[in-house]
């Protein structure tokens, strides 16, 4: 749509007009709500809280937010695919690629990443008898990171300027020679933010995970998703810095005409190295959390323990472990050579052997036991099958010979959706259902949310099964359409309608939500007759839980205390615990990294001014505040008296 | 059901046809081969945990009988861990020995013999430029002749693009500065799709080429021809 401003015509395409629409619509009604229902002291508890609880939940808030911003993107580009050489909306070339770059990276970056942290920040002090984590404040600046990360990224839709070179951003296509203009810089500072919150969200489980457990909570006694949270962990404090250097080297390309990935001294397969380095690990960073979370709920559900704890640890160990060392297996086609190629492959294809064991291990779990089948163990039924079928893809991509002919083709994108939807994101829907009365002590219908499973699991394999097919009959990714001889039409038809029905599943997950808030039915504790120690407090679990410390002599101590009708010993003296309080720091500093990176992303030399002297002016307010201090006082009163 | 039926066979027909799993050449085939293969031992451990996965939710699902019940302690049972430990070891050296085979032997893009016709693909945003060695050159299209070996020298003049023709041989990328190379031995004539894999910018999707594979005299015909 054109328009006429001061003389000047200036075009604005009508997908970015309908998104301000959108906008304009949907903040009053938000508003209304808000007003009428008196959130704003909710709201300002929530915001300015270090509480582990709170932060976790508004961590899923926010992913689910743009989980839907994403899942409409894809909506969109399968609709543009829905037939032979369709013409939707605005949806080819540009627009198209813009949507496949917004899709890929925020399901990646600020859904799968984001929701599992918000999810170890629930469940994991709970689990392991901690008060709060390590860190609280920290936590808190890990959070409004992400949100900031998450936020610079989301607007670049709404001034025209969504990011365009794809969620892995190859150089050279992605320096300024060949994709100028602010697309891309939204890409690198909207990642560059969030990561760095994601790595201090890592140190803060290690530490937690380490420092903090209950007094007899042994690693070897710990659940495993606590232990998927200390190994992923690990794997953020290596993968993420490798990103943050390519995305500054990158930015360095693209700002200042320095030349890492391109010209006489630079060289594009840099990035690509850099990058997966980076992206194999991530890999595993949003799919071990998952382990660790259907592990407890197959457990919980089974009414049995996990079957091969130790095996369990140590293939969560491995898979961490070989996850740095299978990178080359995306760059196959690069020509690196047979020795490098023939490596890679060998390393990727062990990964299978612990993967292996995990779900043999998960099926043996609820052999002999007593399966519940509520919503959260529906969806990690629902994952068993589904996620191998994903794994055993990614063996056959592993044989490098053969992944010439797969590789960028539909069939990646069948097998990545396999394993990511198929681990990551059940596995955050199981554990919202599963954790949901510890997060608000309600607890979400089971009726719908076995409504919402079985259409998503139904309009999933609708979707992407069939996109094996496709990829193989020689369909590259990426593409805006396809002709009438390509011969993959139906494919694509069946591949869309599955993903509307994706869509409507997500209606009836939404509704339930607001039905559970509407209706008000309290959760009581312990409602799923939990065997882990985050059971054994009221939900939802009141600041400082563990007064009194839980003294642990066994796996699933909770449970066994029920069973032989003997409460939780607990331990004579209380720990000293983080002290959760309320701070706006975290806030500002946010707003001036938000700043600062407007101010490098459209090149605006006084904005970026401002924002570097407001963030480094956090560094120093921090350095002369201490939110403890008045926690220190009042002890040192107790003391005296 | 009527309605579903026209899609099940247009599916089972496009099924039929995957042009990957088509080859017309032997490297193509022994591609093919890797991802059957491949396949085949992939839809056997699928199949072992599905059965798995049936047997145990039908038969320990929670019913009226079982409802109060408090099923055993079981730390785990080394004989089937060390079962599920080796086997999947046995089946991915059945897959990794013709793998790295494979792998080596598609690598070798060394021409076989001077008779080897050797071809220069320049992929540039977006389009393909194909240079024979007596100067000509064609855009979007790459003939070739029959039963006669080519070596591809695949070059980009701006950012990375990727060379793939399904049914001849898998991709390989054009990577500015580099120079790959492909070995391939068309054993079939006729007209197959070629399309560009790597993302690479706006017209990604436009970047395609077909490749003719032309009996030996009509090439030379067609090499020799101006144009």
């Amino acid at each position: 749509m054109e328009f006429s401003f001061n003389g000047k015509s200036v075009f604005v395409p009508t997908d970015v007009i309908a998104g301000w629409l959108s906008v304009l619509i949907i903040t009053p009604i938000v508003l209304y709500i808000i007003i009428k229902n008196r959130y704003w002291s909710t709201i300002l508890d929530y915001t300015t809280t270090t509480n582990h609880r709170k932060i976790g939940t508004l961590y899923i808030l926010f992913s689910m937010l743009f989980f839907l911003r994403a899942g409409v993107d894809a909506l969109f580009m399968r609709t543009q695919l829905l037939t032979p050489e369709n013409e939707f909306w605005v949806f080819q070339g540009e627009k198209y690629n813009e949507l496949f770059t917004t899709h890929g990276t925020m399901m990646i970056f600020f859904v799968a990443t984001p929701i599992l942290i918000g999810l170890m920040n629930v469940a994991v002090p709970l689990q392991i008898g901690a008060n709060d984590l390590a860190f609280p404040y920290l936590n808190l600046v890990g959070f409004y990171l992400f949100l900031t990360g998450g936020t610079i990224f989301f607007l670049a839709f709404f001034f025209n300027a969504a990011p365009n070179m794809g969620w892995t951003a190859y150089a050279p296509l992605s320096t300024d020679s060949y994709t100028p203009g602010p697309n891309n810089n939204f890409y690198i500072f909207g990642l560059q933010v969030s990561g760095l919150g994601t790595i201090f969200a890592a140190i803060n489980m290690m530490a937690t995970i380490i420092r903090l457990r209950a007094p007899g909570l042994t690693l070897s006694r710990m659940p495993l998703f606590p232990w998927a949270t200390l190994i992923t962990s690990f794997l953020i404090l290596i993968a993420f810095p490798v990103l943050a250097i390519a995305l500054l080297l990158l930015q360095f390309d693209r700002l200042y005409d320095a030349t890492f990935f391109l010209g006489e001294l630079g060289h594009p397969v840099y990035w690509q190295h850099l990058f997966w380095i980076f992206g194999h690990p991530e890999v595993y960073i949003i799919a071990l959390p998952a382990f660790g979370i259907f592990s407890d709920i197959i457990s919980n559900f089974s009414r049995k323990n996990v079957f091969g704890y130790t095996s369990m640890v140590i293939s969560l160990t491995l898979i961490g472990l070989l996850a740095l060392m299978v990178w080359v297996h995306h760059m196959f086609t690069v020509g690196l050579g047979a020795f490098s190629n023939t490596f890679f492959a060998i390393t990727s294809m062990l990964i299978a052997v612990p993967t292996g064991i995990k779900v043999f291990n998960w099926l043996f779990t609820m052999r002999r036991g007593v399966i519940s089948m509520k919503a959260p163990m529906m969806f990690a039924l629902g994952f068993i099958p589904t996620f191998v079928m994903g794994g055993v893809t990614g063996v056959m991509l592993s044989s490098a010979a053969a992944d010439m002919q797969f590789h960028d083709s539909y069939f990646v994108v069948a097998h990545l959706h396999y394993v990511i939807i198929g681990s990551t994101i059940l596995a955050a829907f199981a554990a919202i259902y599963y954790w949901y009365p510890i997060m608000t002590g309600k607890i979400l219908d089971d009726t719908l949310g076995k409504w919402h499973f079985w259409l998503f699991l139904i309009g999933f394999h609708l979707t992407f099964f069939l996109q094996h097919l496709a990829g193989l009959d020689g369909m590259p990714r990426r593409v805006y359409e396809y002709t009438q001889e390509d011969g993959v039409w139906s494919y694509n038809f069946i591949s869309s309608i599955g993903a509307y029905l994706m869509a409507v599943s997500m209606l009836f997950f939404l509704w339930n939500i607001i039905k559970t808030h509407r209706s008000g039915a309290k959760a009581g504790d312990d409602p799923w007759d939990g065997r882990t120690l985050e059971w054994s407090v009221p939900s939802p679990p009141p600041e400082h839980p563990f007064e009194r410390m839980p003294v642990i002599d066994r796996r699933d101590m909770f449970w066994w205390s029920k069973i032989n009708n003997k409460p939780l010993p607990v331990a004579k003296n209380p720990r000293p615990s983080p002290i959760a309080r309320r701070t706006f720091q975290p806030m500002f500093l946010a707003g001036s990294l938000f700043i600062l990176s407007f101010g490098f992303i459209y090149g605006w030399v006084w904005v970026q001014i401002l924002g570097g002297i407001l963030s480094l002016s956090t560094f120093v307010i921090r350095a002369f505040s201490d939110e403890r201090t008045e926690a220190y006082k009042r002890e040192e009163e107790e003391n005296e008296q | 059901m009527k309605k579903l039926l026209p899609v099940l066979i247009m599916l089972f027909l496009t099924g039929c046809n995957v042009r990957t799993l088509n080859p017309v050449s032997e490297t193509g085939a022994d591609q093919a081969f890797l991802i059957k293969l491949s396949f085949g031992i992939m839809m056997f451990v699928v199949a072992v945990v599905c059965v798995l996965f049936i047997i145990f939710t039908v038969k320990y699902h929670e019913n009226d009988l079982n409802r109060k019940d408090i099923p055993k302690h079981e730390e785990g049972s080394r004989v089937l861990e060390i079962l599920w430990t080796t086997i999947p070891f046995v089946l991915l050296a059945i897959l990794a020995v013709p793998t790295v085979m494979y792998t080596f032997q598609a690598s070798n893009t060394e021409a076989g013999s001077e008779d080897t016709l050797h071809v220069d693909v320049i992929a540039e945003q977006w389009n393909w430029t194909f240079a024979y060695e007596n100067g000509k050159e064609t855009h979007k299209e790459l003939v070739l002749p029959v039963d006669r070996e080519v070596v591809l020298h695949l070059k980009s003049t701006d950012v990375i693009h990727s060379f793939w023709v399904p049914r001849l041989i898998g991709k390989r990328d054009t990577i500015p500065g580099e120079e790959n190379e492909l070995k391939v031995t068309p054993d079939q004539t006729g007209t197959y799709q070629g399309k560009c894999a790597e993302f690479c910018g706006l017209g990604h999707t436009d970047m395609r080429f077909d490749t003719e594979v032309i009996p030996a005299e009509e090439f030379e015909e067609w090499l020799s021809e101006e144009k």
